[in-house]
């Protein structure tokens, strides 16, 4: 299948690539970058591990062809910590355990940061319907509505 | 305070920053160079004759290197179906090609000619005389039948009487029972104890249901997944994504027919397992199969697709149960006549049927079980596997029962529950286990004793029991000269075992937690382990890390005894050093000094060892109340309350022990109200996420967790397998709060919302 030129900034990397058009993003990220901290768990967008976050939004890159993404900013959960720093994100999962087997996490750290950036000030019910997009087999999701919560509150406290 | 220091303390697990931050490798994740891609094809018929597999398209189609059928298989073992598929997705053959697309396009291509032949996929048409049949002579008695042919045959055995009268009245008596031949039998499973025709013929109350539990999938996140790499010398590396990367490397040279150690099976991190983790699944054959004919590695991936088509679910089950208790609250009988949906092969899990004893004193009870093929893929292990759906017929008749004697359905089960020494029915005796602590904990979290409901809102409550598994496993612990200490050892984590591990050395040896670090071997370097599943981990590496701590420990003293010229019963290991009991004279060596001069000993460096196989585990239980509210229009249920609890023994990870019950639950809770993998004479017809729901966090709110102690006497510091218990009650505890909330039994699950709007108009509610 003939190749086309796509240009991704990746974690603030520029990469310019020649994919197939039939490639998903999630396929670019991990087979053909090896960034392979983006999971696959359903290639039908309904589980959400694929989530990365493109030009400031959460999406699910299964659902996104790598082609469509040329020229834009992508997130991925290796790019989320600076200067050897964990995201608060990041750190609120460890301390209250907000993940067990981990395919999950990648997916919800993305996803929460995403919407903690957009508004730290969700409720608790907020998070949970906001959340709705990921799947996770392993916590029943009380100690991830922890996570979340204390990390919009580190964001709000230190911002 | 505690008299431990690690163990017992809420710390953060040993892998907390790869899983944060993308770094933990999966199977899929596994990428040798020159790796192919390889692809399973499938059937697209759920029962059929293969008259022809053409695969010369497919060959065509550049970039394919590979395509493997049954004829490639040199051992003969059956890994690809031949002349007849049983399942829509039964593997008949394989692709390995350069791009995992070009894979996909030549499975498509790949030629299949099929012959329909007719489909059941109901357990309770399966056994029927007009059923299709799958497997040759698997034809069996029901439970009276089988008694009357036992009793024809003892008679028949006694050459020295003539029984020849009594035997045709027998004979005649069989005709009485002419449905009760099974056929498409798989396997069977009876037990008894007592007499229950008495037991019933004594009850005040009788109560008889059938209940119906959906084949549901443990939906692991991450799909089944194995990299295959065969080297020109015949050396097989495997990177699997599994429970027990041992069953695996005996699974692969059984099937393959190569020696033991011509295979070394990597254990991968693992995204969920659940109990369908275990030894040789779906892609392991064909990954190596395909890289032997290939010379190259490759991967072979399932979509979340193929695992709802030829995954191996938890069975569901057609439950038909009788109860009989006394008006004073005493149960004195139940019998169970179980029907498992095995698939197209045996197994099931029909043992567990066993489990609708209970916790209680029931002194007659009759089990009998059997395992049915339809036309759907095998079953495996799903959490405490077989015992949330005996689990869920026991306790919601316990609650019709409670109902029609009239007392509180937790006095109900205190006054029945078995106590220390009681006979366990068809068991031996009843260890101390704390049954009724973990119930009243939960009642008294949950506020069951005053609690209130509006209109539509219910509560109800459940219990059940499972006891974790126990193999074997070895560990090594070595201390270094900066008194820090790495752990080795071939058990594969499952969250969060190899921090407990962890604690348990830590604790031990007196150094901080953080000091601690633990590697895990292949099978080719890594001594032996049981698989992590069963609840078996913490019970056994944690017996197991206790040994080769103490092994350590004793080695530290020998030194410290030699460098301080003291005698070993003078010298204890605290904080990190040995220190001279006697206090006139204040001497210590740290672990760090004594680990450097180890290495100018005779003795050497300080190694601990710890092998462990087996020691008698205790059972646990798990104690779960729900309060609901049942929207009668939509036939919604919301949870409003979900609590939990749980003997666990001994907390040895707080925070892991609640992700454990917290986890557990809601899978008991999907099972109960959301999730039922669907067929037809097609097969498997909701395959995805869509169809197939699972829960989210929008779906109920959080679980609360209650921690309840009763140490198990082998468990290290008391501590007993978690991870199964919680899912086991779920099932009956939420079918009980909505029967409390509608006033009615739905003994079918899952409990969807049309199945309440549907039960609410058979009951004359307007919807």
């Amino acid at each position: 299948m003939a190749k086309l030129p796509v240009s991704l900034t990746i974690n603030g990397d520029e990469h310019d690539l020649l994919i197939e058009p039939r490639k998903t993003l999630l396929a670019v990220l991990r087979d053909t970058i090896g960034l392979t901290g983006t999971k696959e768990g359903c290639s039908t967008g309904d589980c959400g591990a694929c989530t990365v976050i493109v030009d400031g939004k959460a999406v699910t890159s299964c659902m996104v062809l790598g082609v469509t993404a040329s020229g834009k900013e992508i997130t991925t959960i290796e790019g989320l910590a600076s200067d050897g720093e964990l995201h608060p994100v990041q750190q609120a999962f460890i301390e209250t355990g907000g993940y067990q087997c981990g395919f999950c996490t990648p997916g919800f750290i993305m996803a929460s940061k995403a919407l903690i950036d957009e508004n730290p000030d969700r409720t608790e019910e907020e998070f949970r319907y906001a959340l709705g997009g990921n799947i996770c087999r392993c916590t029943g999701y009380t100690k991830i509505l922890e996570a979340i919560l204390q990390a919009a509150e580190e964001v709000r406290s230190t911002s | 305070m505690s008299e431990h220091s690690v163990v017992g303390q809420k710390v953060t697990r040993v892998d907390a920053v790869e899983k944060v931050t993308g770094a933990a490798q999966y199977g899929a994740d596994v990428h040798p160079a020159g790796m192919l891609y390889g692809k399973i094809v499938r059937s697209k018929q759920a029962h059929a004759n293969i008259l022809s597999i053409d695969t010369s398209e497919a060959e065509k189609l550049p970039g394919v290197r590979a395509i493997i059928t049954q004829d490639d298989v040199p051992s003969g073992r059956r890994v690809f179906a031949t002349d007849k598929v049983l399942y829509l997705g039964e593997p008949l053959a394989a692709v390995a090609a350069t791009d995992p697309d070009i894979a996909e396009e030549a499975a498509e291509l790949i030629k299949i000619e099929y012959e329909v032949l007719p489909v059941v996929q109901d357990v309770t048409e399966a056994i029927k005389p007009s059923a299709p049949r799958f497997h040759g002579d698997d034809t069996k008695d029901g439970p009276n039948r089988r008694e009357i042919s036992t009793q024809i045959r003892k008679l028949s055995r006694d050459k020295e009487n003539d029984h020849s009268d009594e035997i045709s009245k027998l004979e005649a008596e069989l005709e009485n029972y002419p449905d009760e031949v099974y056929y498409n039998i798989s396997a069977e499973s009876h037990s008894d104890a007592g007499d229950v025709e008495k037991g019933f013929a004594e009850s005040d109350v009788v109560v008889e249901d059938t209940y119906i539990i959906p084949r549901v999938h443990q939906t692991y996140m991450e799909p089944h997944v194995s990299v295959a790499s065969a080297d020109s010398s015949g050396k097989i590396t495997v990177w699997a994504s599994t429970q027990g990367p041992f069953a695996i490397r005996s699974g692969i040279a059984g099937t393959l027919g190569i020696p033991l150690t011509q295979i070394n099976v990597i254990g991968t991190t693992m995204g969920g397992g659940f109990g369908g983790r275990f030894g040789v699944i779906i892609t392991h054959i064909p990954a190596v199969l395909l890289s032997q004919k290939t010379g190259r590695p490759v991967r072979v991936q399932m979509t979340r697709e193929e695992e709802f088509t030829d995954g191996r679910p938890a069975p569901g089950c057609v439950i038909k149960l009788k109860t009989g208790a006394t008006n004073d609250g005493r149960i004195l009988a139940r019998e169970a006549l179980a029907f498992w949906d095995s698939g197209s092969v045996s197994g099931a899990s029909i043992g567990s049927t066993i489990r609708v004893r209970g916790v209680y004193k029931i002194p007659n009870l009759k089990v009998d079980a059997y395992g049915v093929h339809t036309n759907k893929s095998g079953t495996a292990a799903y959490r405490a596997p077989g015992a949330p759906q005996a689990i869920f017929a026991g306790e919601s008749q316990l609650d019709e029962i409670a109902e029609r004697i009239g007392m509180d359905p937790v006095k109900f089960r205190l006054i029945n529950m078995r106590e220390e020494g009681d006979p366990v029915p068809a068991g031996s005796n009843e260890p101390k286990v704390g049954y009724k602590e973990t119930l009243e904990a939960v009642a008294d979290a949950a506020g069951w004793w005053d609690r209130e409901a509006d209109e539509n809102q219910g509560w109800g409550v459940a219990v059940g029991d499972w006891t974790n598994g126990c193999g074997p496993g070895g560990v090594y612990v070595s201390v270094h000269e900066d008194g820090s200490a790495r752990i080795f050892h071939g058990s594969m984590d499952i969250t969060g075992t190899d921090t407990a591990i962890s604690q348990i050395i830590a604790e031990i040896l007196t150094v901080p937690y953080e000091s601690v670090t633990i590697r895990r071997g292949d099978t080719d370097s890594a001594p032996y382990s049981t698989g992590s599943g069963g609840s078996v981990v913490t019970f056994t590496m944690g017996n197991t890390a206790k040994l080769a701590a103490e092994d350590a420990h004793r080695r530290i003293l020998e030194l410290a005894s030699e460098r301080l010229n003291t005698n070993m019963d003078d010298l204890e290991l605290k904080d990190g050093a040995v220190h001279v009991v006697s206090a006139e004279q204040p001497k210590s060596i740290s672990l760090g000094e004594l680990a450097a001069y180890s290495l100018s000993t005779t003795g050497g460096p300080i190694v601990g060892k710890g092998s462990f196989a087996r020691q008698a585990s205790t059972p646990a239980l798990a104690a779960q109340i729900a309060k609901v509210e049942v929207d009668p229009g939509t036939g919604r249920t919301r949870v409003l309350k979900l609590v939990a609890s749980q003997d666990v023994g001994f907390a040895i990870n707080p925070m892991a022990v609640e992700g454990q019950i917290e986890g557990g639950t809601v899978q008991g809770y999907a099972w109960a109200m959301m999730e039922e993998m669907q067929y037809d004479e097609n097969g498997n017809v909701n395959p995805g996420f869509v169809d197939y729901r699972v829960p989210t966090s929008a779906d109920l709110p959080t679980v609360e967790s209650v921690i309840v102690e009763v140490p198990a006497p082998n468990g290290p510091y008391g501590a007993k397998g978690v991870g199964e218990p919680p899912i086991t009650p779920t099932l009956a505890t939420m079918a009980n709060a909505v029967k409390d909330a509608i006033g009615i039994r739905i003994t079918e699950l899952p409990i969807k919302p049309e199945k309440v709007v549907d039960a609410l108009k058979g009951n004359g509610h307007s919807a």
